[in-house]
């Protein structure tokens, strides 16, 4: 561990300064702000809201679209119908009257009313974006209603009123409300996934590039693997937290700016789940978890003889981690199933499975002490194991090996 | 220092490689390690710089265990290579620093050796947009930072053209004068001979033959005489010498006869011959074997 600081901070300053990565952070700053602003600016395009929109059932406006052909019973259906169809609608004798009338492109639809107020649309084409119909019917729906409240000895004034009436209630949560916590759960979750295939990316390619370059057999003889394994994954960890830093702070700015735009409901899921509790337990699994990743990152990009091998040796690795998020999503949906309770237990998976559960529901502490507990000692033997096949990658080239004998082989004495 | 290597044994799998190496090597004068392709070099230096560990056996420095991350050590290996995307000063600054240098001391000794092989406008560019002569240099600098009292260089020579291989060999005379600890491992055996002052012959993992170079070259070529005629016939000569005596074992090689007199009285005697004959002769003295017909004879020898 004596040069520990040494090759940290070489690996620390590569990272940071590749050019690649700058433009990628730079890439994702922008976006962070500008998806942050997306409601402002949606806000700029859109009309203002009606203000005062009734609460009581009123008359829509009449159809007195001279595109629609209406076909009634007689003329006092006619009256009747007048909110719906205007004091001039164009009547048509039959249903056949009006599908000539449709096909001749004399109108562009057509209403066939029947005696209990039920309705047929006839459309010669109906576009996607076709409303016409849904408004009538909701103007002949409103008509019917006041039919029968009228039949039933009612004002519509009453009927209002009983419609208007409502239970006051009180909701008390004695643990977490998932409506609210569900979406910062979700985010932060995304966050960990991208940040793991990212740097644990990174991580295997430049240990493969080392051993593609032949440095290793240098490095190896100069200082301890221990110190190259550590200091790589510590400056990888760092390089993470400074630059997906700078995301998260970009996306808070932007929030921040943005937030007088934001729906109540956005802000009371955004800043609502905040606990101490929560965010402590995010970043215990979300960290180690993390550290864990990109231990085996390193192992297995110590694996391979040439760069082109790399996306197969990994395979394993991104197929766990994937596996590690549809846990997570199953958690998001059923927190306290069996499945989600030892997938938050499993140190692969518990990096995403425990923070999405300890957003939605309390999790009991001796499932959050058994999962950090068993994700310290997971971390602790795949940094062994980590340091052990990178020490056994700088001695083998070429041949391809299974993975079950390099651990085997990793683990023999004779290799220090 | 006197670097002792004693009887290692390595094997991988069930195939034993070194049969139990054993030669020693001291400060001030390079060691020439020398063997055919596969013939155990690489596996003795990577266990001696404790990349491998032998099975048995076990190298010592001044009589006490030999830990190389303890030492200032230049290693070259022989797969080498570094960085090709970052760098070079920056690079050779983090080995220095990796083998104990502080950072103003490594930026020095990087700075200096990649003045040195006049590589000073290539500080700040990558390693992979130098040329492959110019990488060579960088990868043979970055074994003589941080001024190690110890070099171990597997195939030192290989892949340097001749312009290159002096600056080289130079540079390694420069450190046994200074009192360094010198090995390095070739086939090449005209660098060898040109550098080193004792060698090591291996050969299936065994050691065929070890210490200095120059008494290794008189006790092989001990009781052999060369002689060569003016008239350059060489059969007529040879069979004139075997019908005067006929004990004499006498080949042909490279133009010259080599006799093996099987003692000093009878080089007097031959001398004597040739002055009564009256055969012209263009040279007539003790026979001294190159490096490579001592490697050729002693690896004919195991055949």
């Amino acid at each position: 561990m004596k040069h520990f600081a040494t090759v940290f901070n070489y690996e620390l300053k590569t990272q940071l300064t590749k050019k690649a990565g700058i433009v990628t952070m730079i890439v994702m700053i922008i976006i962070a702000l500008v998806g942050t602003s997306v409601p402002r600016i949606i806000a700029l395009f859109d009309k203002p809201a009606e203000p005062g929109t009734p609460t009581e059932i009123t008359a829509p406006a009449p159809e007195v679209d001279s595109a629609i052909g209406y076909v009634v019973t007689d003329e006092d259906a006619a009256r009747l119908l007048a909110p719906a169809i205007g004091e001039n609608p164009k009547l048509y004798d039959s249903r056949d009257a009006l599908v000539k009338a449709i096909e001749a492109e004399e109108v562009e639809l057509g209403f066939v009313i029947d005696q209990s107020l039920n309705y047929e649309a006839i459309f010669k084409d109906r576009s996607m974006y076709e409303e016409r119909d849904t408004h009538f019917g909701n103007a002949l729906t409103h008509i019917k209603k006041e039919q029968m409240i009228l039949s039933h000895g009612l004002t519509v004034d009453d009927f209002n009123a009983i419609e208007n009436q409502s239970a006051q209630g009180q909701v008390t949560i004695l643990g977490k409300n998932s409506g609210n916590n569900y979406l910062l759960s979700f985010v932060l979750m995304l966050v960990v996934y991208m940040v793991v295939l990212m740097y644990g990316n990174t991580v295997s390619s430049i240990i493969a590039r080392e051993k593609d370059s032949r440095t290793m057999e240098i490095l190896i003889t100069s200082t301890r693997p221990s110190s190259l394994i550590l200091g790589k994954v510590a400056a990888a960890g760092v390089a993470a937290v400074l630059q997906f830093g700078l995301v998260v702070l970009a996306a808070y700015i932007g929030f921040q700016m943005n937030k007088s735009t934001y729906p109540e409901i956005v802000i009371m899921m955004v800043s609502g789940s905040l606990s101490s509790s929560y965010l402590l337990t995010y970043l215990f699994f979300s960290f180690f978890g993390f550290i864990l990743y990109l231990f085996l990152y390193a192992a297995l990009g110590s694996t391979v003889s040439k760069m082109e091998d790399l996306g197969s040796a990994t395979a394993l690795v991104q197929f766990l981690f994937i596996f590690s998020y549809v846990m997570a999503s199953i958690a998001a949906q059923t927190p306290n199933s069996t499945l989600a309770v030892v997938a938050s237990v499993i140190p692969f998976s518990a990096i995403m499975v425990m923070p999405m559960r300890a957003g939605l529901v309390s999790v009991p502490w001796s499932q959050l002490i058994l999962a950090g507990g068993l994700m310290l000692v997971a971390v602790a033997f795949f940094a062994f194991l980590s340091i052990k096949i990178y020490r056994w990658g700088s001695l083998n080239y070429g041949n391809k090996t299974k993975l079950t004998r390099i651990v085997k082989e990793a683990l023999r004495p004779d290799i220090r | 220092m006197k670097l002792e290597v004693k009887d290692i044994k390595k094997s991988f799998g069930e195939k034993e490689i070194l049969h139990g190496v054993s030669f020693e090597v001291v400060s001030g004068r390079a060691m020439g390690f020398l063997g055919r392709n596969g013939a155990g070099k690489s596996t003795t230096i990577r266990c001696l710089m404790d990349v491998f560990r032998q099975d048995s056996g076990q190298f010592l420095l001044d009589g006490q265990p030999f830990r190389p991350w303890e030492m200032r050590i230049g290693y070259l290996p022989e797969e080498r290579g570094m960085y090709q995307k970052n760098d070079v000063l920056g690079q050779l600054t983090y080995f220095a620093m990796l083998r104990g240098a502080n950072r103003a001391d490594a930026a020095r000794t990087a700075h200096y050796w990649i003045d040195y092989f006049g590589l000073g406008d290539f500080k700040k560019k990558k390693l992979e947009t130098l040329s492959k002569g110019n990488q060579q240099k960088i990868q043979i600098a970055q074994s003589f930072l941080n001024e190690p009292d110890i070099l171990i260089l597997d195939e030192p020579f290989s892949g340097l053209d001749p312009v290159n291989a002096q600056v080289f060999k130079d540079t390694i005379a420069q450190f046994v004068k200074e009192g360094k600890l010198v090995i390095f491992s070739s086939h090449q055996m005209s660098y060898v001979e040109e550098v080193c002052d004792d060698v090591t012959l291996i050969h299936e993992g065994n050691i065929l033959l070890t210490g200095d170079l120059k008494q290794i070259k008189q006790a092989e070529g001990r009781d052999k005489l060369l002689i060569t005629s003016m008239n350059g016939e060489l059969g007529a000569l040879q069979d004139k010498l075997t019908a005067a005596f006929p004990t004499l074992v006498i080949t042909q090689d490279r133009g010259s006869l080599i006799v093996d007199t099987q003692g000093k009285a009878m080089q007097a005697e031959l001398l004597s011959w040739f002055a009564q004959d009256g055969t012209a002769l263009r040279r007539f003295g003790l026979y001294e074997p190159s490096l490579a017909d001592i490697f050729i004879q002693k690896v004919g020898e195991t055949a």
